[in-house]
């Protein structure tokens, strides 16, 4: 709630001036049964002048009813919008603050839903409030002092009416928050179902598992209809009660008046008045009642957006100025755990590698590579140990420092839809077409690029679903390596590439990228045997350290990795 | 407008058989607003009543005769009319839920089962940010407005019908006067409803396209991260934010300016009929008194007749976006479905052989891929598929099990097209584990029998023992039950494949295809999976593509494509010999020391 006043306070102006036309309204819509009122008496006593200058009124009530309306669905709508719009930027750019650690915890789904469905109930609301927030306390209040001075005695029958309707609405209120809590979780769920059915489709279809994904999304659905059916039940009630009460309260003080009548004739003409203002206060009750509805929804909405807003990043970087690092890498008894996890995955980690040094490093399939990796990029922080890029603690660096230092080629290799130029250009901001050029060369994807119709403006589609694995890895390389940056880290980033390509790959890394320190993670002995030292990993630790020779010769983990790899035929 | 026929067709499909409940809901507003419109009746006569009952009681003459028994009378029926307004407004609005829920429901399953009839073409072409939010935000759309409007609806229609009948039925001209505004008040509405239409619209598909643009950039935040782009992002959210905002300003504003446009133009209306109603009353035959009384009457009438159209337009901007939701998932159910044959044949393993007979195909018209591709795979085999990237490897497979469609030539197993065998049992035969290996949410043990949703814990075991993974999976707390999601990672790259090679072989497929399944787990484990492999492949026909030649030379044949065609066939020993493509190949990745 505060927060959302806080978001509002810039639009003050818009908001006054939408609720300035909700009054003149309000004024318009109480005036108007007057006027019509008069003029049937005029019509009556045919005095045709004053029902001239009495038409003429209702003509100009009319138009500035319009106008006010006009005005009203205007601003309303404008700030409306721009209050979402600026909520759910707040929303991007603090998810663009997070670390690795923290969108894991979210998960992708969820945080869109939060951008996009939770911030549209917001939105529906500040709308409908904004059309109508002068109108009930005006119509409420207004009605109620008049039905008191009506008939004083009766006050009590205004007093039980609206504590009978509290009632109804606590009632139904403290169960619907907890239904449009579950709601927008049963939203989020069938979200992350048919997400991950439109990503894993070619999956689901291999495995003819078309009903069975159906069978699973429908019992997710179904949750979501029920607890829809569940707030649609509470909500019928609300309405109907709140009528049944009001019309009940009309009967009875028509009822007590017959019995008092007796005493006090003029009770007759009073009781009609106090029902019209009974009715209304009913009304005011009733179109609060539908705010509130929203606005119960909306309130579970901004909760889950606060959540959101509330995130800490799990790291953040120092606002130190910036600084030109070497590519000198060292790890000082470096241990890592992924956060919710007890076994360390890295244990004790230490080596130093030298600017412009090619390392390589092997190891068995979730032996921590890619963990080890990602550390020096400052993905993760460790649990303990240092690691130091250009001989300053990582630590004490600021983002874009490290970032343009440090270049690390993801395993699995992501593009954006757009074009190619614009994938190139998330690696150098400012890449001309020369540059373009040079990366694809480099990374052997300027065979296939300069192959297409628009070259390096061709479409790239959603998943890059138009390129095989390999061009994919090659434009993740280009992307990786048009910076010119002096730390490239390749995670198992020729791991789809023919093996001529990715000797092509390495010898123009060799020429183009000599000063770049060049740590690539592979499968393959041959990717990495030239290096100038192998990292040897083995569930977590590090166990060899070397030239290809040497290992061979004396580790026996990487021996049992190069026997699997040995031609069959010597040549 | 245009898009009104279609949403009509949409929503009569879908609410087409919840008739009973919605013809009940039309009577209950029917009664209610009958009861409503006669409780003021009895309202007036227990006044009357009462006024009677005061007379006699205060002439001191007839005091004894005095009683209360007619107005307690009328204020007993008073209370039954109450009670039925409310009884008749709970049920039927307890109808409505019911209708509106479960037809949404039924509308965001069929929204599924439609996704998975379609082709794999449109999901590659398509975003997925786009489609999703068909589901959570055009659906909500669909949905407040059936929820909240459907009543308003009816309600509005028969009190519009009604109105008109009592109007014409006191006197046909001054009901024709006060509806001749009518018309002028129906083009105002189109206009208007012309451009809400177009603004709602283009809201709709800007939604769309943001959450298209949130849901990549979220699920690709790794290489935002990586690569610092974090302010590259924000701009790029920045602007479809900003155009969603000023479309659906527009759209909103739009719709949302009918509601006072009509009750500007019930007052209009109004002061119409009163001129030209006195006028016509006091030109006409009528006696002056009756007439004017008749002006009286209809003063109030108009008032009347404006009061459902702008209840009805006060929640157009609901109902429009309900339309426009109707489109954007009509867009979706009109796109075509993958071509099954009707009754296609079944088949229950391969006799004789697989053929690929000059099968020619390209992803776009006139960009072929594949230039006449043949290939003879006898039962039992193993066909390596090597060649450099995108020289079409994967293309063939995605043809093998039917995810696109040769564009000429054929392929046939035992000399039957598939394309003349059932799908689902083609699929179900063919076992592929892609060179994407994606995970769903559930268990490890979900994942693993993903394809076989009835197998035992043992088979689970099993697969996952060969596929290597079993140590790993049994390490982790939780063991088999551990929860994961494809973003979720608790696994390694190459273990995600293995779990993806557990995947498939559980289902124990007659047709296996292995699109680069190891490329990233490591060689001794690779070796391993290999070793167990052995037992699964033998008596299997397979295909296998693969970079790492090694894990390829035993194949019975390896055929080597390059830019679409078959250049080099033969076993591993006859290509070295050949001196060819492969053997640079194999050299350039073999060569140690
Ligand atoms: N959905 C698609 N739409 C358009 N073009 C596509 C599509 N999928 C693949 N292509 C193109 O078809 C060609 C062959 O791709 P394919 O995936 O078959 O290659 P591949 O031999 O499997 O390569 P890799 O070894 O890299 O996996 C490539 O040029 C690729 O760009
Ligand atoms: N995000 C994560 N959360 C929890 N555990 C993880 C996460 N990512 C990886 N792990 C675990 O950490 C271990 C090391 O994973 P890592 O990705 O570093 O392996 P790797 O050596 O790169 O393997 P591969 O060769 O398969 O890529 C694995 O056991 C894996 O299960
Ligand atoms: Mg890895």
């Amino acid at each position: 709630m505060t927060s959302l006043m806080t978001f509002m306070k810039k639009y003050r102006g818009d908001a006054i001036i939408a609720t300035l036309a909700t009054l003149v309204i309000a004024f318009a819509t109480l005036w108007q049964p007057r006027i019509l009122q008069e003029m049937i008496t005029a019509i009556l006593a045919r005095d045709q002048g004053t029902v001239f200058n009495l038409g003429i009124q209702l003509i100009g009530l009319a138009l500035l009813g319009i106008v006010a309306g006009v005005i009203n669905t205007i601003f309303s709508a404008k700030t409306a919008q721009e209050v979402s719009a600026d909520m759910r930027e707040k929303g991007y750019r603090k998810i663009q603050t997070f670390s690795f650690g923290n969108i894991e915890k979210f998960s992708a789904s969820n945080l869109v839903i939060r951008l996009t469905n939770d911030i549209n109930q917001v939105q529906m609301v500040i709308m409908s409030v904004l059309q109508q927030i002068t109108r009930i306390p005006i119509l409420f209040i207004g009605a109620f002092i008049l039905a008191i001075i009506t008939m004083p005695k009766f006050w009590w029958i205004i007093v039980i009416m609206l504590i009978l309707i509290v009632a109804v609405s606590a009632f139904s209120f403290t169960r619907m928050g907890n239904y449009f809590e579950k709601l927008q979780t049963t939203l989020e769920n069938n979200n992350t179902l048919a997400r991950e059915n439109l990503m894993g489709m070619r999956v689901v279809k291999s495995f003819v598992q078309e009903q069975n994904q159906i069978k699973k999304f429908s019992k997710s659905s179904d949750e979501m209809t029920d607890t829809t059916i569940r707030i649609g039940n509470l909500f019928s009630i609300l309405m109907p009660a709140f009528f049944l009460v009001g019309d009940l309260a009309v009967a009875g003080s028509i009822l007590l008046v017959g019995s008092m009548v007796t005493t006090d004739p003029s009770m007759i003409a009073a009781v009609q008045a106090f029902i019209s203002y009974l009715m209304q206060i009913l009304f005011a009750v009733v179109m609060g009642g539908f705010m509130m509805t929203g606005a119960s929804r909306a309130f579970v909405s901004l909760g889950r957006l606060q959540e959101i807003y509330d995130t800490e990043p799990e790291l953040t970087f120092p606002e130190t100025p910036e600084t030109d690092l070497t590519g000198d890498v060292t790890f000082e008894h470096v241990s890592f755990t992924y956060p919710g996890d007890q076994e360390p995955v890295l244990q004790d980690i230490s080596f130093s590698v030298k600017a412009g040094e090619m390392i390589g490093i092997v190891g068995a399939t979730g032996s921590g590579k890619t963990t080890l990796a990602q550390l020096i990029p400052r993905l993760y922080d460790p649990d303990s140990g240092v690691i130091k890029v250009g001989h300053e603690d990582i630590k004490q660096v600021n983002e874009s420092s490290l970032r343009k230092t440090v270049s690390y080629i993801l395993q699995r290799s992501t593009l954006f839809s757009g074009t190619i130029s614009h994938n190139l250009r998330q690696g150098k901001e400012d890449a001309t077409l020369d540059d373009m050029k040079w990366a694809a060369h480099v990374a052997q994807s300027a065979e296939f690029i300069e192959k297409l119709d628009n070259q390096y403006d061709a479409k790239v589609e959603e998943r890059s679903a138009n390129f095989s694995g390999g061009q994919k890895q090659r434009l993740s390389i280009t992307r990786g390596v048009i910076k010119q940056p002096d730390i490239l880290i390749m995670d198992d980033s020729t791991s789809a590439l023919d093996a001529r390509s990715e000797k092509l790959v390495q010898e123009a890394l060799d020429k183009e990228l000599n000063g770049t320190t060049t740590i690539i993670i592979a499968e393959k002995i041959s990717s990495i045997i030239k290096a100038d030292r192998i990292l040897v990993l083995d569930q977590g630790k590090l166990v060899g350290m070397g030239t290809h020779h040497e290992l061979v010769r004396n580790n026996e983990v990487y021996q049992e990795i190069y026997r699997t790899q040995k031609a069959l035929e010597e040549v | 407008m245009k898009d009104l026929k279609g949403a009509g067709r949409f929503f009569a499909h879908y609410l087409g058989k919840y008739w009973q409940k919605l013809s009940a809901v039309i009577l209950l507003t029917i009664m209610s607003t009958y009861f409503q419109v006669k409780a003021p009746v009895f309202m007036g006569h227990a006044f009357e009543d009462l006024a009677k009952y005061m007379q006699l009681y205060l002439n001191p003459a007839t005091r004894a005769t005095a009683t209360r028994t007619d107005f307690n009378h009328a204020i007993l029926n008073l209370i039954i009319f109450y009670i039925l307004i409310s009884a008749s407004m709970l049920i039927s609005s307890l109808l409505i839920s019911q209708v509106a829920g479960r037809s949404t429901g039924t509308m965001r399953i069929g929204l599924f089962r439609k996704m998975q009839r379609m082709k794999i073409s449109y999901f590659d072409t398509h975003s997925d940010g786009d489609i999703l939010s068909r589901y959570t935000s055009d659906l909500d759309n669909i949905f407040n407005a059936m929820n909240q409007a459907l009543f308003e609806v009816f309600n509005s229609v028969i009190l519009f019908v009604g109105m008109l009948i009592m109007m014409f039925r006191q006197n046909a001209t001054m009901a024709w006067i006060t509806i001749a505004t009518t018309p002028i008040a129906v083009i105002l509405a189109t206009i208007v409803i012309i451009k809400a239409e177009k603004y709602v619209n283009r809201q709709q598909d800007d939604v769309g396209k943001l959450n298209g643009y949130i849901n990549e950039q979220i699920t690709g935040q790794k290489v935002i991260i990586t690569n610092g782009l974090q302010e590259d992002s924000i701009n790029g959210f920045v602007k479809h934010n900003d155009q969603v905002k000023r479309t659906t300003f527009k759209g909103q504003a739009w719709s949302g300016i009918l509601y006072p446009l009509m009750q500007g133009m019930s007052l209009l209306n109004t002061a119409i009929v009163i001129f030209f109603g006195s006028w016509y009353v006091l030109n006409g035959s009528m006696s002056q008194a009756a007439g004017l009384g008749l002006v009286v009457i209809f003063v109030q009438y108009a008032q009347q007749y404006y009061q459902p159209i702008s209840s009805l337009t006060s929640l157009y901007s609901m109902i429009q976006l309900a339309i426009t939701g109707a489109r954007r998932i009509n867009e979706v159910r009109e796109q075509p479905d993958e071509v099954a044959p009707e009754n296609g044949k079944t088949f229950a393993g391969i006799d004789a052989k697989i053929n690929l007979k000059d099968v020619h195909f390209g992803y776009v018209p006139h960009k072929e891929i594949l230039h006449g591709i043949n290939i003879e795979v006898d039962k039992g085999q193993m066909v390596a598929l090597v060649g450099p990237t995108g020289s079409g490897k994967t293309t063939v497979m995605n043809l093998l099990n039917r995810f696109y469609d040769v564009d000429s030539g054929a392929i046939t197993f035992d000399d039957t097209d598939i394309r003349e065998m059932d799908l689902n049992n083609l699929r179900d035969n063919v076992g592929i584990v892609l060179q994407d290996p994606q995970l769903f949410s559930g268990t490890i043990a979900d994942n693993i029998k993903f394809g076989t949703p009835d197998a035992t814990e043992e088979e689970v075991f099993a697969a996952a023992r060969q596929a290597n993974i079993h140590d790993f999976i049994m390490s982790l707390p939780d063991g088999y039950q551990t929860q994961i999601d494809d973003d979720n990672s608790i696994f390694s790259a190459g273990q995600k494949q293995l779990m993806s090679i557990a995947r498939t072989i559980i289902t124990n497929p007659k047709l296996l295809i292995l699109d680069e399944a190891t490329s990233n787990v490591d060689t001794v484990t690779e070796a391993q999976i290999q070793a167990a492999m052995d037992n699964v492949i033998a008596g299997r026909t397979s295909f296998v593509i693969a970079h790492r030649l090694k894990t390829i030379l035993n194949a019975d044949k390896i055929v080597v494509l390059r830019d679409g065609e078959v250049i080099e066939e033969g076993s591993h020993k006859q290509l070295l010999a050949e001196k060819g493509f492969y053997s640079e190949l194999y050299h350039n990745q073999m060569v140690f020391e």
